[in-house]
């Protein structure tokens, strides 16, 4: 939002929200993509002032404590955001996701190509829903190939000033994992993240792009950049006591994250490198270190 | 050490026997002053205390010469002399030599008994409470103050008559302190096997540099040391009203200075010196001045123990009263240097930090802590007795105390002697002493420095130091298995070189010693993508780890190879994480595609999973090559396919069994001789001629005939080199 502001050659920013952000070019027009007629006015919007670009920013990141208005929000949401976009005839729509999607999985590859197929965490409803929305916008993107629609799926962003489920897992001081795995991670900065977003929005490229930092770090090595400790449990009894949680509902760890901490995911940046130009300047180490600061 | 040579010494075993003798009255009259103190009046005491201390001491004398019964009555004898002889100086001066005799014997059944001696000691001081009790504590609550005055008074009687032989004793004093200044380090001289440790540590600065380092820290050790001394004995001579004072003044302070610099050479020749000049200095100029302060009571004891010494002549009993005063100073200033001394230690240790810096600390620390307890001890007994004596103020009780080898040598030996003779007794005692009431904890820091010496000797030694690398690296490579590893450079695919450097020691012991692994034919292997095919064998899948060595040893000039794992090995807890760490990459085409892409050699083993599920009656008969993958990957990339027979695998990890397994999401897990452990088979390792894709085309990949018949080739000639191998070998083990 800042580099946008900072960019002299963006002349507005049109935000479409639910609360009003700060900022000279800021334009602002309410909208609450959980309404039934979000999509009406998202198109009265976006014909009324055309925007070059849009991001589809509107998910959640927080714990997510009502999955059904998560799951609005994110389906039905992009939903009325892809209808809006192709009633506008928007040139540019630029939708972030994240490498999650493709699942942590024993028969990933090394690298995880954008082509890989995106396996999910059956587990998460975040994850699903995630892939559901890399559905409908890659079938968005089929039925309207004259706009550039760009999906980023990022790497975990880490920094002082982001809230999700990665830093929230990182900030403990004592980070449970699996006793005898220890996978690969990534992670991205956050800004390097808001670069990459600010990339997407000239990039003569249109497709999914992984947004990964510089090199990997197994999750041990992560957790104790970040300052915490690993605590290595026994598969069983952790996911055991992970389901017990999640059950009562105190789930302070999200029972998805067990496959995160099983299996290793990586995404290969390269073809992020190439279409948009984005070369990360943060190493995982500093991203991770990052957290411990904040 | 010292104590041995020390132990032939005739002079020693009297001291050894002073010692019994000293620590007796010491913890009599500990207790005394405690207990019966205003009762015992002067008079009464008088009377009483021959009759009663005779007994105690004769039961002490019993107990420590317990082998030895005859000795008793002279000991017993000796030990009347001390409490009772008083009113006749012949009768001390004749039973001298039995005394001596007595001693001797004694010390040496106190020292075979020295855990005995303690609780003996603190019998015979139970026993002797009353006496000393009626001796000492006539003015109890202002004693030390009395004794100090009392003994000052002395000083000030004995100096005129003594006046004029000055110069006679000056002779004595420039050759005294010689030998004085060092003797309270030298016994802790360093055992030359150290020495080499010291050189290694060293080779950070050069000699030179080193020596420029310690020449500096002497020059401001020196200059702190004679500026300490110096205020100390003037300090020490103002408490101490006589005649020569500037005389006195002048040599005690040299001898302080000399003491001090003495100590501080010591101190410096075992400092770790390596990396820390300025520590040094700062080290030395702080023992310099501790050791300084301490000495100029030692030294101004001792020069006015000179005249003591030729009054003695005269007066013996007074001589005796300097001695012992100079005995008493010592302990007390010495306690006090050891005091800082230990300090400093402590605070060395901990500045030089980690590592190997600290070897060289705990030698300083043990001479320091000899030197305390020792000194204490002196002091303990020493002082107690003298104030004992000084109240008395009677002539014979107080020459008792003192050992009998001292004390012969007063009537019988001439004077010139004398100079030499009581410092003997005291340096002994030094050694003497150390298991006397050394507080435990002390003991225990004693033998703690001492086994960190070895272990530091140890340390230095290059196998060890390897053997202890290896441990590390297979501490690390445990914690990497179990998830905690961390690790920050790790390269996409998993493997993390710092933890394999680590573990290099170990590789090389299993490769070079273990298994022996002998290679041939290692240049068939071109440069570039290569597809090496290879045989799995045994449970464990040891042999790509071994394949990447025989390579990285072989063929260092090739990138570095990676080998593929079924996704079994990586479903594993333990054994996956590790194995990825150490270079496995899990075997799909997405990975082998890009391994081969980055130019390196690719170790694949088709035959997959079920080669390691294989009976070992079956072993080396090659499985079907699954669905021929290798052949596909090598069509597409061009890359040539260098069959390879490993030998030797099937014996390290021999399957002897399955265990269920999928609580933990294997198939089984695999029952084996040692655990996860191999055994020592020895191993090789032959390459065969490349297989070249020249001439078919990527498109051939398609082509399941050809596949098929690529396929089939490379097994036929992977299991006819396996053939070849187990027929050369003669014996599994040996080779």
């Amino acid at each position: 939002m800042h580099r946008l502001e900072r960019d002299p050659e963006v002349e507005s920013i049109l935000v479409l929200d639910v609360a009003r952000p700060e900022g000279a070019k800021v334009e602002f027009h309410r909208v609450d993509l959980t309404r039934h007629d979000a999509e009406g006015e998202l198109t009265d919007a976006l014909t009324e002032r055309p925007v070059d670009a849009l991001y589809h920013l509107a998910f959640l990141l927080g714990p997510i404590r009502d999955g059904s208005l998560a799951h609005e929000l994110e389906v039905i949401g992009t939903m009325n955001v892809l209808t809006a976009a192709g009633r506008a005839r928007l040139p540019r729509l630029v939708v972030p996701s994240m490498t999650a999607v493709y699942g942590a999985r024993g028969n990933n590859p090394a690298l995880l190509r954008e082509e890989s197929p995106m396996q999910g965490c059956p587990h998460s409803r975040f994850v699903t829903d995630k892939v559901e929305v890399e559905g409908q916008v890659r079938a968005f993107r089929e039925r309207h190939p004259d706009l550039r629609v760009l999906v980023l799926r990022f790497a975990p962003v880490l920094g002082p000033s982001v809230d999700n489920p990665a830093t929230r897992f990182l900030k403990r001081g004592v980070v449970p994992t699996l006793l005898g795995f220890d996978p690969l991670w990534q992670a991205l900065h956050e800004e390097d993240a808001a670069r990459a977003l600010h990339l997407a929005l000239r990039a003569d490229a249109s497709g999914e792009f992984n947004i990964v930092g510089r090199g990997v770090l197994p999750l041990s090595g992560i957790i104790q950049q970040a300052g915490a400790r690993p605590l290595p449990l026994p598969g069983p009894l952790f996911r055991a006591a992970l389901h017990t949680l999640d059950m009562v509902g105190t789930g302070t760890l999200p029972v998805a994250l067990l496959d995160y901490i099983h299996y290793s995911w990586v995404a290969d940046g390269e073809r992020a490198e190439s279409a948009l130009g984005f070369i990360p300047y943060h190493h995982v180490r500093d991203a991770a270190a990052a957290l411990r600061r904040s | 050490m010292a104590k041995g040579v020390l132990g032939n010494d005739p002079f020693q075993r009297g001291a050894a026997s002073r010692d019994g003798g000293s620590a007796k009255p010491g913890d009599g009259t500990k207790e005394a002053s405690a207990g019966d103190a205003k009762p015992a009046r002067k008079e009464a005491a008088r009377k009483s205390a021959p009759p009663a201390k005779q007994p105690a001491r004769a039961k002490a004398g019993g107990g420590k010469t317990s082998s030895a019964p005859g000795k008793k009555s002279a000991a017993a004898k000796a030990g009347g002399a001390s409490g009772g002889s008083r009113d006749s100086h012949a009768a001390g001066d004749a039973k001298v030599p039995e005394t001596a005799k007595a001693g001797g014997r004694k010390s040496a059944a106190s020292r075979e008994a020295d855990e005995a001696r303690k609780s003996e000691v603190a019998k015979a001081g139970g026993h002797k409470t009353p006496a000393a009790g009626g001796a000492g504590p006539a003015e109890a609550p202002g004693r030390k103050q009395g004794t100090r005055a009392a003994e000052r008074k002395h000083e000030a009687e004995a100096a005129p008559p003594h006046a004029e032989q000055p110069a006679a004793l000056t002779d004595d004093e420039a050759a005294l302190p010689l030998r004085e200044p060092a003797a309270p380090v030298s016994p802790h001289s360093p055992p030359p096997p150290r020495q080499p440790v010291l050189s290694d540590e060293l080779g950070a600065r050069t000699p030179q540099q080193r020596e420029v380092d310690h020449a500096l820290a002497e020059a401001l050790a020196a200059e702190v040391a004679e500026a300490t001394a110096k205020v100390a004995v003037d300090e020490a001579m103002e408490r101490r009203p006589g005649e020569e004072q500037d005389v006195d003044r002048l040599m005690a302070t040299e001898m302080a200075t000399e003491m001090a610099e003495a100590a501080v050479e010591e101190v410096l020749e075992h400092s770790p010196s390596t990396q820390h000049p300025e520590r040094e200095r700062e080290l030395a100029a702080a023992v310099a001045a501790q050791v300084a302060e301490a000495a100029a009571e030692v030294a101004v004891a001792e020069v006015l123990d000179r005249h003591a010494v030729s009054r003695r002549q005269a007066f013996p009993e007074e001589g005796d009263e300097g001695l012992e005063e100079r005995a008493a100073n010592a302990g007390e200033g010495e306690e006090e240097g050891f005091q800082d001394t230990f300090d400093l230690e402590a605070e060395a240790e901990g500045g030089f930090g980690p590592g190997e810096d600290d070897e060289e600390v705990p030698f300083q620390d043990t001479s320091g802590l000899e030197l305390s307890v020792t000194l204490s001890v002196t002091e303990q007994g020493t002082r107690e007795t003298s104030s004992l004596e000084a109240e008395v103020e009677a002539p014979d009780a107080t020459r008792d105390e003192f050992p009998p080898g001292r004390r012969g040598p007063l009537s019988l030996v001439p004077p010139p002697d004398e100079g030499e003779r009581p410092r003997e007794p005291f340096f002994t005692d030094q050694v003497r002493e150390p298991e006397g009431p050394r507080p435990l904890a002390q003991r225990a820091a004693g033998m703690l420095s001492l086994a960190r010496d070895i272990a530091g000797q140890a340390l230095a030694s290059e196998g060890l130091g390897r053997a202890l690398g290896a441990m590390n690296g297979l501490m690390e490579a445990v914690r990497a298995g179990l998830g905690t590893g961390g690790g920050a450079n790790i390269d996409e695919y998993g493997k993390d070189p710092a933890l394999v450097e680590h573990l290099e020691p170990v590789l090389e012991f299993l490769y070079s010693q273990y298994w022996r692994v002998s290679v041939q034919g290692a240049d068939h292997v071109p440069q570039g993508a290569a597809i090496l095919v290879a045989n799995h064998s045994g449970a464990l899948p040891y042999d790509g780890l071994v394949m990447s060595l025989v390579l990285s040893r072989e063929r260092p000039d090739l990138r570095e190879p990676r080998w593929l794992v079924e996704d079994q090995v990586f479903h594993a807890p333990v054994l996956g994480t590790l194995f990825n760490r150490l270079g496995a990459v899990r075997a799909c085409p997405e990975n082998a595609l890009r391994l081969l892409d980055e130019q390196r050699p690719l170790v694949v083993f088709p035959e997959g999973y079920q080669a390691l599920s294989k009976p070992f009656a079956e072993r080396y008969r090659l499985k079907r090559f699954g669905r021929g993958g290798f052949v596909k990957l090598a069509l597409r990339t061009g890359a040539p396919i260098v069959p390879v027979a490993i030998v030797g695998g099937e014996e390290t990890s021999p399957l002897l069994g399955r265990l269920p397994a999928s609580f933990l999401g294997l198939p089984y897990l695999p029952l084996t001789p040692l655990g996860p452990l191999p055994l020592p088979a020895k191993w090789s390792v032959r390459f065969g001629e490349p297989i070249g894709m020249e001439g078919l085309p990527p498109e051939a990949a398609d082509d399941l005939g050809e596949v098929q018949r690529l396929t089939e080739r490379t097994r036929e000639s992977i299991q006819g080199m396996v053939q070849s191998l187990l027929r050369e070998r003669r014996s599994v083990f040996a080779g």
